[in-house]
C-alpha cells in the first residue's frame, strides 16, 4: 500500500497546508508545496488504489461505478433540469461524475490534454456580452498560464505534436504523438477531402518512457478505467509519489471532509472530516486548499455556512455553486468495411480544431473540437447496449451477427463544445435527500444553453459529413438532447478581480477568507472546448507557486 | 449432481467443459479449470429455482442464439444471471421474478400444450418474444444476457471467453502494438489512408 511509506501527521499538528482532494489540482499542489519544503496533508474521500488495483472489469468499473464510489455515491446526488422541479437521484450514473480514489478523476479520464487558446481567456471582450448569461473574461491571460502548461507537458507527461491552430508554446512536446489508430487515419482522410485539418491529439499518456515511467501498452482500457501500467499521466502516477517521497506530504485516503469551521478572527484553521470508520476527525492547518472538484468544492463551502457566512463560506458574492458548465457534446457513429480494431490503444489519436473559435456567421455563440474515437466500441458490454445502429434488431441471430461484424469495424466522431455560464445551472444542497453520512445530497440543476446545443448540432452535422467523406458504409447521429450528467465540473467558484462577481482572486485565494484557497475546475470562468484537465493542472502549478510565495512571506 | 441442476440440464445437452487450457495461460487455465469443475460437478443455482433458470436460459438463448458460434446458453449466461442476482443485481431480483411470472402467464393460452416459455420450440419462442420485447422485464433480461455474455468470466458467464471471441477479440491478449487495424496498417505502408 502506497500509504505505508509516507510521513504521518497527528490531527493536532498544525501543518502548513491541508489540501482537500487529490485529483488533477490537489495532486499537483500537494507535490509542489511538499517538494518546496512545506508540511502537507491531503484528505481524499476515496481509497488509495494503485496501478495494481486497476482491472479491465467492465461490470465493476462501468456498471457498478466502483471508481465513482459505487451506489452510495450515486445516491448522494440529485438532478433536475429546472429549479421549479424536485431533484431526484439517478438510477445509473451519478449526475456529477468524478472518481473517488487517490488521484481523483485524473485516474479514470481518457487523457485528452488540449491547451486553451488565447481567445478562451478573453472571449467576453472579443465577442461582447451575451444577455442572460454571466459570460466574462478570465483575470489571467494565456501568456500568463503558458509556462505552467509547459510544466504539465514535461512534469506530468503529455504526448503530442503542434497543430495548425494551436496557441504558441515555449517548449516542444516532451514525447511524440501516440501511434495513430484506424479511427484517426479515417478522420484524416475525411478532413483532407473536406478541406479541414486533422492533427495529432495531445494526450496525457506516455508514447515513450518518460520521467522513470513506462509507456502505454495500448490495452484499450482508458476511458473510465484506471491505468494498470501507470502510463496514463494521472496525479496518482506522477505527482503523488513525488509528494510522498518529499517526506513532508501525507496522503490520507478514506477521509471525507464535511465542514470548514471559521475561527473568531475569520480564518479557517481546521477542517472536519469522517475517517474510514465514519468517526469525526479534524486536521489543523495554517492554510486550507480546496481542490475537491467543481461539484464537491461548492458543496463543501455551502455546507460550511455559519453565522459569519450565512450563505456559505467564501460566498459573499453569491457565486459559490453558480455557473456550472459541463461542456456540451455531440455523437455520431460509423461502420466501415474493414476492421479498425479501435478497442485497442487510447481513445483519441486525431482531432479537428477548425471550429474551435466562435463564429458570428453561425448565428450563435460557441466553439468546439471534433475527435475520432471508439467510445462505445472500446468495451464489449457498453458496445452491445449502446453502440449498435438504430436499425439493428435488439435480439436474435441478426443482432448477434451485427455485434460480431461491427465491434471491430465501428468508430465514433465526438464533438465537444463550449458551455455558457448561467446562473440557473448550479450546485446547491438538496433539502430532502441525504448521503450516507447524513449530509444533504449534492443537488445539480442543469440545462444546456440553446447556443451550446446549437454548437453541438453544428458539430454533429460536420461529423456526419466526415463519415461520408471517410467512406463509412453506414453512419448515424445520436439524438441531441440536453445533458443530465457531466464529467466536466466547471465554473462553480470562478476566479476574478472583482469580489462582487467572483469567489477567488487571480491566485485562487478566497476574496473573503484570507487563508483559504480554491483551485480546481470550479475556478474556470469559461468552459473551453471540452477538455479541461490540462488547464486545471496548469492552474494548479501556478496557484501552488503563489501559495508557496505567500506562505514564505507569512 | 443435485436435482435442480439435473432438471436444468434436461434437454439442453451437456454444457461445454472447461477449455481454458487451450489458451495457454497456465495459472488462469488452472483457476478456471478448478472453477468449472466445481461448477459442473454439482453446484446448484444460488438464487434461482431450476424452473426460473430454465425460463431465463431459454430467453437468453433467443437473445443471443447458438448459431455457427456459441450463444448465450453455451456461454453460461444463466450462471451469470444466477450469481449476479445474489450479488450486484440483488436489488433487482424481485422485479425480475415478478416480471418473469407476468411474462409466463399468457404462454399456456397462446400455445396449447405448453405451460411455459421454455416448452416452446425456437420458432414459437421467437414469435412469443416479439410480443414481449418492449417490456422493462425483457429489457432487463437482455441487459443481463449481454453483461453475462461479455463481462469477465469471474461473474459466471462468458464461458471460454465465448463473448469476446464472438466480437473478434483475442481474450487473452491485453497489450498491443501498432498497426491496430486495417486503415492504420495501410497508411503506415504508404497507402493513402487505407484507400
Amino acid at each position: 500500500m502506497a500509504s505505508d511509506r509516507q510521513v504521518q501527521y497527528a490531527n493536532d499538528d498544525v501543518v502548513d497546508f491541508v489540501v482537500v482532494g487529490s485529483g488533477a489540482a490537489g495532486g499537483v499542489i500537494a507535490r509542489e508545496l511538499s517538494v518546496a519544503g512545506f508540511s502537507v496533508v491531503v484528505l481524499e474521500q476515496g481509497p488509495f488504489r494503485t496501478a495494481a488495483d486497476f482491472t479491465h472489469d467492465e461490470i465493476d468499473v462501468v456498471f457498478n461505478g466502483s471508481l465513482l464510489g459505487g451506489p452510495a455515491a450515486r445516491d448522494a446526488q440529485t438532478f433536475r433540469d429546472d429549479e421549479s422541479k424536485v431533484a431526484m437521484p439517478s438510477t445509473f450514473r451519478p449526475p456529477a461524475e468524478y472518481a473517488q480514489t487517490v488521484g481523483g478523476s485524473s485516474v479514470h479520464f481518457s487523457g485528452n490534454f488540449w491547451r486553451f487558446r488565447e481567445s478562451d481567456f478573453q472571449e467576453r471582450s472579443l465577442l461582447g456580452p451575451l444577455s442572460g448569461t454571466t459570460f466574462a473574461d478570465w483575470p489571467i491571460t494565456y501568456d500568463e498560464l503558458e509556462p505552467y502548461y509547459a510544466r504539465v507537458d514535461w512534469e506530468v507527461g503529455v504526448s503530442g505534436a503542434p497543430g495548425p491552430f494551436d496557441a504558441p508554446r515555449s517548449k516542444p512536446y516532451p514525447m511524440p504523438p501516440m501511434p495513430v489508430k484506424s479511427s484517426g487515419v479515417l478522420l484524416e482522410r475525411a478532413a483532407e477531402k473536406l478541406g479541414l485539418h486533422a492533427q495529432p491529439a495531445p494526450v496525457a499518456v506516455l508514447s515513450k518512457p518518460h520521467n522513470g515511467r513506462a509507456p502505454c501498452i495500448h490495452c484499450g482500457y482508458c476511458m473510465g478505467f484506471g491505468c494498470e501500467t501507470g502510463a496514463k499521466s494521472s496525479t496518482l502516477a506522477t505527482m503523488i509519489p513525488q509528494a510522498q517521497a518529499s517526506g513532508r506530504c501525507e496522503i490520507r485516503p478514506n477521509s471525507t471532509v464535511f465542514n470548514l469551521p471559521t475561527s473568531a478572527r475569520g480564518t479557517v484553521d481546521e477542517v472536519l472530516y469522517y475517517d474510514a470508520d465514519g468517526k469525526q476527525q479534524r486536521q489543523k492547518a495554517r492554510t486550507v486548499i480546496l481542490s475537491a472538484n467543481g461539484a464537491e468544492t461548492p458543496r463543501l463551502l455551502l455546507e460550511s455556512a455559519s453565522a459569519k457566512h450565512p450563505d456559505g463560506l467564501a460566498n459573499s458574492s453569491g457565486f459559490v455553486g453558480r455557473n456550472l458548465m459541463f461542456n456540451c457534446h455531440s455523437l455520431a457513429n460509423g461502420v466501415f468495411s474493414e476492421q479498425l480494431n479501435d478497442y485497442k490503444s487510447i481513445q483519441v489519436t486525431r482531432i479537428i480544431h477548425d471550429f474551435y473559435e466562435s463564429d458570428p456567421a453561425r448565428g450563435f455563440y460557441g466553439g468546439g473540437g471534433i475527435d475520432a474515437r471508439p467510445l462505445f466500441s472500446a468495451t464489449p458490454i457498453l458496445f452491445s447496449l449502446a453502440g449498435m445502429p438504430p436499425d439493428a434488431p435488439a435480439w436474435g441471430s441478426e443482432f448477434k451477427k451485427l455485434l460480431a461484424h461491427n465491434y471491430t469495424r465501428q468508430m465514433s466522431i465526438l464533438g465537444s463544445t463550449t458551455s455558457l455560464a448561467l446562473d440557473r445551472n448550479n450546485i446547491t444542497l438538496d433539502p430532502t435527500h441525504k448521503d450516507r453520512w447524513g449530509r444533504p445530497a449534492l443537488r445539480l440543476t442543469y440545462r444546456d444553453h440553446d447556443d451550446d446545443l446549437a454548437m453541438a448540432g453544428f458539430l454533429l452535422d460536420r461529423s456526419m459529413e466526415l463519415f461520408d467523406a471517410a467512406g463509412a458504409e453506414q453512419s448515424w447521429a445520436y439524438p441531441l438532447e440536453p445533458q443530465t450528467n457531466g464529467a466536466h465540473l466547471l465554473g462553480t467558484c470562478r476566479m476574478g478581480d472583482d469580489p462582487q462577481t467572483s469567489v477567488v482572486d487571480r491566485y485562487h485565494r478566497s476574496h473573503d477568507v484570507q487563508n483559504l484557497y480554491i483551485c480546481d475546475g470550479s475556478s474556470f470562468v469559461t468552459s473551453g472546448r471540452g477538455q479541461p484537465t490540462m488547464t486545471i493542472m496548469a492552474l494548479a502549478f501556478r496557484a501552488a507557486e503563489h501559495m508557496a510565495t505567500a506562505a514564505r512571506a507569512g | 449432481m443435485d436435482g435442480s441442476r439435473r432438471e436444468f440440464l434436461r434437454g439442453s445437452g451437456v454444457l461445454a467443459g472447461a477449455s481454458a487450457l487451450r489458451f495457454g495461460i497456465p495459472g488462469l487455465a488452472a483457476l478456471s479449470q478448478a472453477a468449472c469443475s466445481a461448477r459442473d460437478a454439482g453446484a446448484a443455482f444460488e438464487t434461482l429455482s431450476a424452473g426460473e433458470a430454465r425460463e431465463l436460459d431459454a430467453m437468453a438463448a433467443r437473445i443471443l442464439p447458438s448459431t455457427g458460434t456459441p450463444g448465450a446458453h453455451d456461454a453460461g449466461v444463466i450462471w451469470f444471471i444466477d450469481k449476479s442476482l445474489g450479488g450486484f443485481l440483488a436489488p433487482q431480483k424481485d422485479f425480475l421474478l415478478g416480471g418473469l411470472a407476468d411474462f409466463q402467464a399468457p404462454v399456456a393460452a397462446a400455445f396449447p400444450g405448453a405451460t411455459q416459455f421454455s416448452d416452446l420450440d425456437e420458432a414459437d419462442q421467437d414469435r412469443y418474444l416479439r410480443t414481449q420485447d418492449t417490456t422493462p422485464f425483457f429489457g432487463f433480461v437482455r441487459f443481463m444476457t449481454l453483461a453475462g455474455m461479455f463481462g469477465m468470466a469471474s461473474y459466471g458467464g462468458n464461458r471460454d471467453s465465448a463473448g469476446w471471441q464472438l466480437l473478434g477479440v483475442d481474450p487473452h491478449q491485453h497489450a498491443f502494438l501498432p498497426p491496430f487495424g486495417h486503415y492504420d496498417a495501410a497508411a503506415a505502408s504508404g497507402d493513402n489512408h487505407g484507400e
